[in-house]
């Protein structure tokens, strides 16, 4: 396949996609879509689509070091489960826990333990299941985003959203960063196949709730990163862009999640 | 399918003996199906003993007569490979005794069933874990037994039951192209096995029971070239070797005193199939009948091994 | 917990209290008119949505949800495999002269095999290797390879027979059902619904090459054929002569009344409960493809004490003659629930495969609504 980005994107500034550089893919959602769980998502950017549900707080497994852990607040626990029809080919082994999945389920546990107000909610247990339906790149960015919104509709108090992205550069970028010719472009909301070749970054960023009307103007000070995970190797002059381009997409996306939440309220 | 990695395992394609192509061509049969001499309603022998494990609690151990063909080639091998196979199974009975202090108050007795394929018990190698036949029959031996057991005699006990299969009932005629009825039929032999063996080994066990449940099996086969060439047959304890193909099959664990199913298994598509004329059923009425006879015949095997056992106890 | 995953009945029995359970048990068992807790008729299926091809990247999906909120996806995903016919046929056939060669050579290429079409179920809350999952997708496997197909639908031999590319090459079919949230009642009924869906919605790219070649395919998705072939709308068919795919039917029995798709309260004072496959067969009437008994969950629960034997009530009640009965030498009284004990008489068996079965039952007409819902 001779259509991967490093070879086409330097001569169209296109992406495989047709995107541009700072375009996110087409980001749909909804909340409370399983009346059987107290919050529900369904998220889908580009064609990675996730199901999410949230049960409770609700009281702690029995048996279950009840004692220390849980008394100063709500436990999370996260499990995700990448369904076997979610790639392109099938996964062999289906069900269990893979690796990436597992991954996943540890990032987003670490990130909405320390995130959500807890405290107010001792001996208990918040339980967050991710269907990942189809996957199709930045997975750990939409499980964010579909965590953060059925979180909200279980109505569970947070400080602000927590919206995920992720950011790469369209080439190698092993070399230092040269300010006369940038050549690399940053990119944001890589696909699968993106993914795979780029060196790529995704970053977690969360707001506290403007109070009063002097916070409404310095909004972007109080912007705070909450997860952040790179794994690719990279010359470290790239990752200043790529975190600029990284969390100015989880604005971008902070804004669409906002709209959800209020449609879905007028309804 | 899950890799056991704590074992060496054996080479995963497997190996069978070799057939030499004079002897095949010599006419005298070695690849000749074997043909049912039995009549349509007559089971073939059950050895049944309870007993023989002295830790458990409670054990017995069946086996099948080996069908007529077989034995014959026991005693005058023309192949290195047998024309056929005979159930040969071992269940023990552990408890009831108490539950684990980490599981939840169960008003009943708690009933867990484990059935296992030794690794040689059949023509294909099986793994030291179980696989999801296995798993399946374990969940049927369940239901036929759970019926049958008073379970609130014993509030807050366990019971296991376990089964090593030995030898397992062939799916298909080991000539045959795996597809020629690829469902696998033999299971449904050997969970009528592992029914009345476990039956007989709860009893040995002293466990009350309402009666004692037998496992019966009653099967549509048609042995001609063609399918509809004629009407399939009603067979009981058909042996899946001896037919060219199977229609449709009924597994029952019956209990006869109070003329009680507590598990039905039936699977095959019989839609094409008619019976004899004169006969008014549906297949699967006359399926299930033949399968309760199959059960009645175990029973009466299963009686006198129980009162064997009884005895033995006694003097 | 251990234990609740082990049973096959695992589908949670609900904490009713014995005096809840025997009030249930005898609203249900009302000769000829059973009053259940949600007001629908005996044979009276609960309302659910259904939608189709929801998943770009599955070769066929669906998703249904109960009202409850049981939720429900199935992805079918197909593969081209190469045939591989096992060793010991292929040497049989070569060295037996009397093998009518002729007949029996790659005869797996055209009846296809059972293991052709692979399912996976995931529950919440289970390992996919406890009991119940194992159980769920070995009982609607079973069905969905046991059906031969009439010839004239074009699925000769059935489901397999479809997966036949050539004599070197087939399909291989992985369904994987998603259960999106911990099953309230037992899921069979939801899973086998959603999981018919998939495979009515599913497509396979149109075969450019012929014969024995190494397939090919069209790149046009808009050319994909359906792996269950419609028939062309020239014909003007009626909907109910396509061939389709089998469904589970959940069926308890109570008393003498025969109830289908059981809740969750419903199914624990049930005196039986079976699993029953159907589909359509030629001449639009019904086939049976498949029987299982479930362990009905009534066995597990806390027996009820009589008046007579409660300490508490000592002489406060007269003490009535209480008929024994027979099988188990304990007293049966009215109102005071005792957990199901022994079988299910075969009559009852022959009852309930009837209702499904019999012309204008609940089978056609679980079908009948299957096929109202749109595929696209």
């Amino acid at each position: 396949m001779p259509l991967d980005t490093s070879t086409t994107y330097p001569l169209t500034r296109l992406r495989l996609d047709g995107r541009r550089w700072n375009e996110l893919r087409l980001l749909q959602a909804q909340i409370s879509t399983n009346p059987a769980s107290s919050g529900s998502s369904y998220l889908s950017m580009g064609n990675t689509a996730i199901m999410c549900s949230v049960h409770g707080p609700a009281e702690g497994r029995r048996g279950e070091a009840s004692g220390s852990a849980g008394s100063s607040g709500a436990v999370v626990e996260v499990d995700v489960n990448i369904a076997g029809f979610a790639g392109v080919d099938r996964r062999r082994r289906a069900g269990g826990s893979d690796k990436q999945s597992s991954r996943i389920a540890t990032t987003l546990r670490s990130a909405f333990q320390s995130h959500l107000h807890t405290y107010l909610y001792p001996h208990s247990t918040i339980s967050i299941h991710v269907s990942v339906l189809s996957a199709d790149g930045s997975l750990l960015a939409a499980a964010i985003n579909a965590c953060t919104l059925a979180l909200v509709d279980a109505g569970i108090p947070m400080p602000g959203l927590l919206c995920g992205c992720t950011a790469g550069m369209s080439g190698s970028a092993s070399t230092p960063k040269d300010p006369r010719s940038d050549e690399l472009d940053p990119l944001l909301d890589l696909s699968l196949p993106e993914e795979q070749e780029l060196p790529q970054l995704t970053v977690g960023t969360t707001t506290s709730v403007p109070v009063g009307e002097n916070n409404m103007d310095d909004e972007g000070e109080e912007t705070k990163v909450a997860v952040l995970n790179m794994d690719s190797k990279l010359h470290f002059t790239y990752i200043e862009t790529m975190l600029a381009v990284g969390m100015d997409g989880c604005n971008q996306i902070r804004e669409l999640l906002e709209g959800v939440i209020k449609e879905s309220n007028r309804a | 399918m899950m890799a056991d990695r704590r074992r060496v395992n054996g080479p995963s394609g497997g190996t069978r003996p070799a057939v030499f192509a004079s002897l095949a061509e010599s006419g005298t049969g070695v690849s000749e199906r074997a043909q049912r001499q039995r009549q349509p309603s007559e089971l073939r022998k059950i050895f049944l003993k309870t007993g023989l494990i002295p830790t458990a609690s409670g054990s017995s151990y069946l086996e099948f007569e080996p069908s007529a063909s077989l034995a014959a080639a026991r005693i005058n091998p023309k192949s290195l490979i047998p024309p056929s196979s005979a159930l040969k199974l071992a269940c023990t009975v552990h408890g009831p005794k108490p539950l684990p202090r980490s599981a939840a108050f169960s008003p009943n007795l708690v009933l867990t069933t484990h059935v296992k394929y030794a690794p040689f018990a059949a023509r294909k190698r099986r793994g030291h874990i179980r696989d999801a036949s296995e798993r399946d029959l374990g969940v049927h031996l369940e239901t036929a037994l759970r019926g049958a057991i008073i379970a609130e005699r014993w509030p807050k006990s366990g019971l296991d039951i376990t089964i090593t299969i030995l030898e397992a009932e062939d799916d298909r005629w080991w000539a045959d192209a795996p597809d020629s009825h690829d469902a696998s039929w033999g299971m449904m032999n050997v969970l009528a096995g592992c029914i009345t063996a476990a039956s007989a080994a709860i009893a040995d066990a002293h466990i009350d029971c309402l009666d004692l449940v037998a496992g019966g099996v009653a099967a549509l086969v048609s042995d001609e070239e063609k399918q509809s060439s004629a009407a399939p047959k009603l067979m009981l304890d058909a042996d899946p070797a001896e037919h060219r193909s199977i229609v449709s099959a009924c597994v029952v664990a019956y209990m006869p005193a109070r003329d009680e199913i507590t598990e039905l298994w039936l699977k095959g598509d019989s839609s094409k199939a008619s019976l004899e004329n004169g006969d008014k059923r549906s297949v699967h009425e006359a399926l299930l009948d033949g399968a309760v006879d199959a059960a009645r015949g175990a029973h009466t095997v299963l009686a006198e091994a129980v009162r064997e056992s009884l005895l033995k106890t006694v003097g | 917990m251990s234990n609740q995953r082990q049973a096959s009945s695992a589908s949670q029995t609900p904490h009713l209290s014995p005096a809840e359970l025997s009030y249930l048990y005898t609203s249900l068992s009302l000769p000829g008119s059973p009053i259940r807790p949600d007001g629908r008729s005996p044979t009276q299926f609960r309302p659910l949505t259904a939608e189709t091809n929801i998943l770009p990247g599955t070769n066929g999906s669906a998703r249904i949800g109960f009202a409850d909120g049981t939720q429900a996806i199935v992805g079918v995903k197909a593969e081209v495999e190469r045939t591989t016919l096992s060793a010991d046929t292929l040497d049989a056939r070569e060295f037996d002269p009397n093998h009518d060669r002729e007949s029996q050579e790659g005869s797996a290429a055209v009846s296809g095999h059972g293991s052709w079409v692979q399912m996976s179920i995931e529950i919440p809350g289970f390992r996919d290797d406890d009991a119940l999952p194992v159980f769920l997708s070995e009982m609607m496997r079973e069905s969905l390879v046991g059906s031969v197909g009439a010839d004239e639908s074009g699925m000769a031999g059935g489901l397999k027979g479809r997966l036949v590319i050539n004599k070197r090459w087939h399909w291989r079919l992985y369904i994987d059902v998603l259960l999106l949230s911990q099953p309230l009642s037992y899921p069979l009924p939801l899973l086998s619904l959603t999981t018919h869906l998939a495979l009515l919605s599913t497509k396979l790219p149109k075969l450019k090459s012929q014969g024995e070649e190494d397939p090919f395919f069209d790149d046009d998705w808009a050319v994909a054929e359906y792996l269950y072939p419609r028939s062309s709308s020239t014909l003007k068919k009626s909907p109910s002569q396509h061939v389709r795919p089998p469904v589970t039917l959940l069926v308890i029995s109570v008393g003498d009344n025969v109830i289908f798709d059981p809740n969750r309260e419903e199914i624990a004072v049930a005196d039986a409960v079976l699993a029953i496959s159907v589909t359509r067969g030629e001449g639009g009437g019904l086939k049976l493809l498949s029987i299982r008994t479930i362990d009905p969950p009534s066995r597990l629960t806390q027996p009820g004490i009589p008046n007579s034997e409660n300490v508490n009530m000592l002489g406060a009640t007269p003490a009535e003659e209480n008929a024994l009965t027979q099988a188990t030498g304990e007293e049966e009284v009215s109102g005071v629930w005792r957990p199901r004990r022994g079988g299910v008489k075969r009559s009852v068996v022959a009852n309930m495969v009837r209702t499904v079965l019999k012309k204008g039952g609940v089978g056609e007409e679980v079908l009948e609504g299957l096929e109202g819902v749109e595929v696209v």
